[in-house]
């Protein structure tokens, strides 16, 4: 109801856990099973509470666990699920082989709420709208899922189940996301449109191209705010791969991404404007993509 | 007169409170807390328009918490905004409502030891409501046979039946328009919109009462007037003003949202005098964005020109949403009038103002009051008749706008003053050599995806609403200020004045020091109360600096004189000889003799010798009323880049003007100037509260992240953005200067409107240009249609260039 309805008082009470690493978290969660919710940057999680869409027993904070931030450099790029926004932005291996990501992280509202945000909370709190999601989902992402007992990496694709939703199991701990390295001749971008830059997106878009020579070799397209989950383009796609990288090429791709989309109308936009607006970023995405994956170096 | 003739006037120093505000060290008033303090909430109408049944409390007393119920509060209705005269002030407010008339309405006040538990206590209380017929429209309100939202209003004491649902209508007429458009060459007529939007202010109001063992009560409030504050308070619950106290605390921005006493203001005194302990509400953002909006507008102007562009009969009607409740109809639709009838020289006009009560967030005073409405449609229209006949837009304005010696009466009928100031012509050459508006392409004539555009638009505010006449006022307008010199040459500036943060009080502390001639690190702004300084009517109407100063300025002369006095008796000299300059190095005034050099001390020596010799407190309490309200002219013109695939509009560069009189501190007038442009940008291009039409909810539900305010993100670039100002002295302000604040947003619609004309060669009537609208203006245009959305000209405007 309205009168309850706010983003500055916490009005249930939980109780506040600390645990200093990743097993005695797993224990804290063990103990207090399901209604325990695990907070990293709060920027979803407190005004959720606040509005009291979720009442949680016990927040266990993951902020004291130390391995869970940080990016490390490997076969893959291990950003742990703690790392905030800013830091990835900020990131010299992000900066110079995953453009869309830092792209994400760069359009991620505000100064402030970078610096609180995490790239493991933006993803856990599965929103159709997080900035970084179809980002991660263009890069090939996977996420690294540990319980007590056991370890699994589910790729991104598969991670999503509706608004709201992943494939999280009661237990579990997202505890870092994983990027293959970019194939060479690969360049990437991200493109949001939002009413003002300090709001969540009306659509965003994220591409992966490869290109050898003037042919797509490989390609990812992935929309969010436009479909229950952050949404990947296969038919668009499937349209590109192997043909020539040209202005009609992505044009038509464009088409396909605005038909195959299922966006709705809510408060922030029509679903009329957001369809004909993946269209326009959807293509100028592809265009960028296509002329930075030429540009040489792997990005 | 340059500002470079003064010693302290005219230098872009740093602001007294500016190291407590970027510290955070700052005070405001949900910082303050005190011994025993219970904390409050208010329990809200879920139901746009509802009788209330029952209220039941009990379960939330049987917690320990304190319920304020109507039965509770006296029942005698008041007017929240004590500006206007009571024949000229409709009250249809108590503390706490008896019949919900928007969603948000606050029903009953609940104190506990704990906000969380004064919450808990909050969700026990059952009402039984009865809902109504919900109007969400003007039209819906108008309608025979629609619910009455009040079925009548207080005025002057005397109950006033509201019919259909109108709050108030004014009209205004001047010379035969029924003539005027006769005589006519040409007749134009267009309709506009503006919207609903938010204030958006940083601080949610908030305020802290503490009832006090004489039965009085202390007060720290959100308010751009402490002393209306106390007034209000002392009505409502029969007190003495000598028992009423409110305290001056740092107001975090207001934008107009507190010109009225805030909603939660009465309520936490009725918590705290019924408790017996302090009470503190701190309304959340989300209560905030319940509980006030930009009054809305539905314009129709006609004008009737000569072929020649002179312009000689105006006819407006203007329809004014105002909500649930009427804080200031009547004064709102006077200005609305009265903005009109001074940008222009009109020799006949006819203006028609109707303001209509709905179930939705009251409407207030914001930054411009009615004048960005107005200034959207007219600025719109000149620009338009420009276009349409050939005319360049400067030139045709140039012509015809009200300037030096005409009439200005922008704060609507009742107040009237000579215009004896007036930069209007340099500003427009300034501003379109900085923009390059020479240069701009013509309109409509660009083809690729990203079209620029250059508008302009001019305009103005008021300086307060100063007034010859001796009674019979519409609006009360006067300052107090006290100037008392301290033992050691510093200076006490006590001034109720409210700073709404733009450095109101820092500029005037410099009006004294430059009077006085001491530096201004001298003189300090007093903390202060109702009970210790002179009445302050309220920062409105651009008049902080202009009549807040002026009193101000007065006192300091009284002193002035003093010291002179006291030093000629020291320095054996004649008071007339003595002159007192500050010594930046000493960091002292020096008072001496220009023709006995040697006859010098400094004020700090002066003070010391009165205050050892027990010679007494030189000081001055002085109380002003203005009797002019000169315009404070301002000039726009922005660029925006409009991408014609998103149908987005982008600010890109902007050249604003202002002719604010003598600039006090430069570096602070420009900041307001780029102030409004954030402002005005969000009005033009992004902002718009949506309600419900049958829920008569806020679609945004009060989150502010839907308020669409832009940042310092859509800002263009601060390079890109010149201000400059007039060389001007305005002869009734305090050292040359007039008012600023609400002129920097006023023309920025229309400026906006109009660049985006010149960039795609489509007009908008209705605001904010969204991108969707942007994009359906597009389509019509590709599909050959007419762009003016129906409006037509009703006898064809016949271009007279050859």
């Amino acid at each position: 109801m309205f009168m309850n309805t706010n983003t500055r008082l916490v009005s249930p009470e939980f109780d506040y856990l600390q645990p200093k690493t990743l097993a005695e978290a797993f224990t804290m969660l063990a103990d207090h099973g399901g209604s325990a919710k695990l907070l990293a940057g709060g920027t979803d999680l407190l005004v959720q509470m606040k509005m009291e869409r979720q009442q949680p027993s016990h927040v266990i904070s993951l902020s004291r666990v130390k391995e869970l931030a940080g990016i490390t450099e490997g076969d893959v790029l291990t950003i742990g699920a703690t790392t905030s926004i800013r830091d990835v932005s900020r990131s010299g291996p992000v900066i110079a082989g995953y453009t869309a990501l830092q792209e994400a992280c760069n359009a991620y509202s505000t100064v402030s709420v970078m610096l609180m945000g995490t790239i493991g909370g933006n993803i856990c709190n599965a929103s159709p709208a997080a900035d970084t999601a179809p980002a991660l989902l263009v890069h090939d992402a996977s996420a690294v899922l540990r319980s007590g007992k056991a370890t699994r990496t589910v790729p991104l694709r598969d991670f999503f189940t509706g608004p709201g939703k992943t494939v999280i199991q009661p237990g579990e701990i997202l505890t870092a996301v994983e990027l293959p390295k970019p194939a060479k001749g690969t360049g990437s971008a991200f493109l949001k449109i939002s009413r003002v830059v300090a709001d969540i997106s009306q659509v965003c878009v994220a591409v992966v191209l490869v290109r050898d020579g003037d042919t797509i070799t490989d390609c990812r397209i992935a929309l969010g705010s436009v479909g229950p989950t952050p949404m990947r383009m296969k038919q668009a796609v499937g349209a590109l791969i192997g043909k020539r990288g040209t202005p009609e090429a992505f044009a038509a791709a464009a088409d396909i991404v605005a038909k195959d989309i299922t966006p709705i109308t809510d408060v922030r936009a029509t679903e009329k404007y957001r369809r004909h607006v993946s269209r326009i970023i959807a293509r100028d995405a592809l265009l960028t993509a296509w002329q930075r994956a030429a540009e040489g170096a792997a990005k | 007169m340059q500002s470079t003739e003064f010693k302290t006037i005219g230098d872009a120093s740093w602001r007294k409170d500016g190291i407590a505000k970027v510290t955070g060290s700052e005070k405001y008033a949900p910082d303050i807390s005190v011994d025993r303090m219970w904390y409050g909430r208010v329990l809200r109408s879920p139901h746009a328009h509802a009788r209330i049944v029952s209220v039941d409390t009990s379960a939330a007393e049987a917690l320990g918490a304190v319920c304020l119920t109507y039965a509770d509060v006296p029942h005698t209705r008041y007017n929240e905004r004590i500006v206007s005269t009571p024949p000229c002030l409709y009250r249809d407010r108590t503390v706490v409502a008896d019949k919900a008339r928007h969603v948000g309405e606050a029903l009953v006040g609940v104190a506990a030891p704990t906000e969380a538990l004064a919450e808990k206590a909050l969700r026990l209380i059952k009402i039984e409501y009865e809902v109504l017929e919900v109007i969400t429209t003007m039209d819906q309100a108008r309608k025979d046979g629609a619910d009455p939202i009040h079925d009548t209003v207080l005025l002057d004491g005397v109950d006033k039946p509201i019919v259909n649902n109108v709050a108030v209508r004014r009209t205004i007429d001047v010379g035969d328009t029924v003539k005027g458009f006769a005589e006519s060459d040409v007749i134009i007529e267009r309709k506009y919109k503006t919207s609903r939007i938010y204030h958006a202010q940083m601080e949610p109001k908030s305020v802290v009462c503490r009832p006090e063992i004489d039965g009085g009560i202390t007060v720290w409030a959100s308010t751009q007037s402490i002393h209306n504050t106390r007034i209000l308070l002392g009505q409502i619950y029969d007190l003495p003003l000598s028992k009423v106290n409110v305290k001056k605390v740092m107001l975090g921005g207001s934008f107009g949202s507190s010109i009225q006493m805030n909603s939660v203001t009465p309520i936490c005194v009725g918590l705290a005098l019924k408790s017996g302990h302090p009470v503190k509400i701190a309304s959340t953002r989300e209560e905030d964005m319940h509980d006030h909006v930009r009054y809305p507008s539905e314009i129709t102007l006609k004008l009737g020109m000569k072929k020649d562009g002179t312009l000689i009969a105006g006819e407006m009607h203007a329809e004014i949403d105002i909500g649930a409740h009427n804080i200031q109809a009547y004064p709102f639709l006077g200005g609305f009038g009265g903005f009109w009838a001074s940008l222009y020289k009109l020799p006949n006009m006819k203006y028609v103002g109707t303001a209509v009560y709905t179930n939705k967030t009251p409407s207030c005073a914001m930054q411009g009051f009615g004048a960005p409405q107005v200034h959207f449609a007219v600025e719109s229209l000149m620009d338009e008749i420009a276009h349409e006949m050939g005319f360049d837009p400067i030139e045709f304005k140039l012509r015809q706008y009200v300037g030096l010696g005409g009439t200005f009466w922008g704060q609507g009928p009742a107040s009237k003053c000579i215009i004896r100031s007036d930069g209007v012509p340099e500003l427009l050459k300034t501003g379109s050599e900085l923009i390059g508006w020479d240069k701009r392409q013509k309109s409509g004539s660009q083809t690729g995806r990203m079209r620029r555009g250059i508008g302009m638009a001019r305009g103005f505010h008021t300086s307060g609403v100063g007034h010859a006449k001796a009674s019979g006022a519409e609006m009360i307008d006067y300052s107090g200020a006290i100037v008392k010199l301290n033992e050691d040459g510093t200076v006490d500036l006590i001034q109720s004045l409210m700073d709404h943060g733009g450095g109101t009080n820092h500029a005037i502390s410099k009006l004294v020091a430059e009077e006085l001639g001491i530096p201004n690190h001298m003189v300090g702004i007093s903390p202060c109360d109702t009970r210790t300084s002179l009445y302050d009517v309220t920062t409105h109407a651009t008049r902080g600096i202009y009549a807040g100063g002026s009193a101000a300025l007065r006192a300091a002369k009284v002193v002035k004189t003093q010291i002179l006095e006291w030093a000629a008796r020291v320095l054996d000299v004649l008071p007339e000889s003595l002159v007192i300059e500050p010594d930046y190095e000493l960091g002292q005034g020096v008072i001496y003799c220009p023709n006995l050099a040697e006859r010098r001390m400094t004020v700090g020596e002066l003070a010391r010798y009165l205050h050892l010799n027990s010679l007494g407190t030189l000081s001055s309490s002085q109380s002003l009323r203005m009797v002019n309200c000169p315009p404070a002219y301002v000039s726009y013109y922005v660029e925006v880049e409009v991408d014609t695939e998103t149908g987005q509009i982008h600010s890109r560069r902007a050249a604003l003007g202002s002719d604010c009189g003598t600039v006090v501190n430069p570096a602070l007038a420009s900041g307001q100037l780029i102030g409004g442009l954030s402002k005005g940008q969000g009005y033009a291009l992004t902002e718009d509260n949506q309600w419900d039409p049958k829920t008569g909810e806020l679609a945004s539900k009060g989150f502010w992240v839907d308020g669409k305010t832009p940042s310092i993100s859509e800002s263009p670039l601060v390079g890109d953005i010149a201000t400059h100002f007039a060389h001007t002295y305005e002869p009734t302000g305090p050292f040359g200067a007039k008012g600023l604040g609400e002129a920097a947003k006023n023309p920025a619609a229309a400026a906006f409107a109009n660049a985006v004309y010149n960039a795609l060669g489509i007009r908008f009537y209705e605001i904010p240009i969204t991108p969707e609208k942007v994009l359906a203006a597009l389509a019509e245009q590709a599909a050959g249609k007419a762009n003016k959305t129906g409006q037509a000209t009703l006898k064809a405007p016949t271009p007279v260039a050859e």
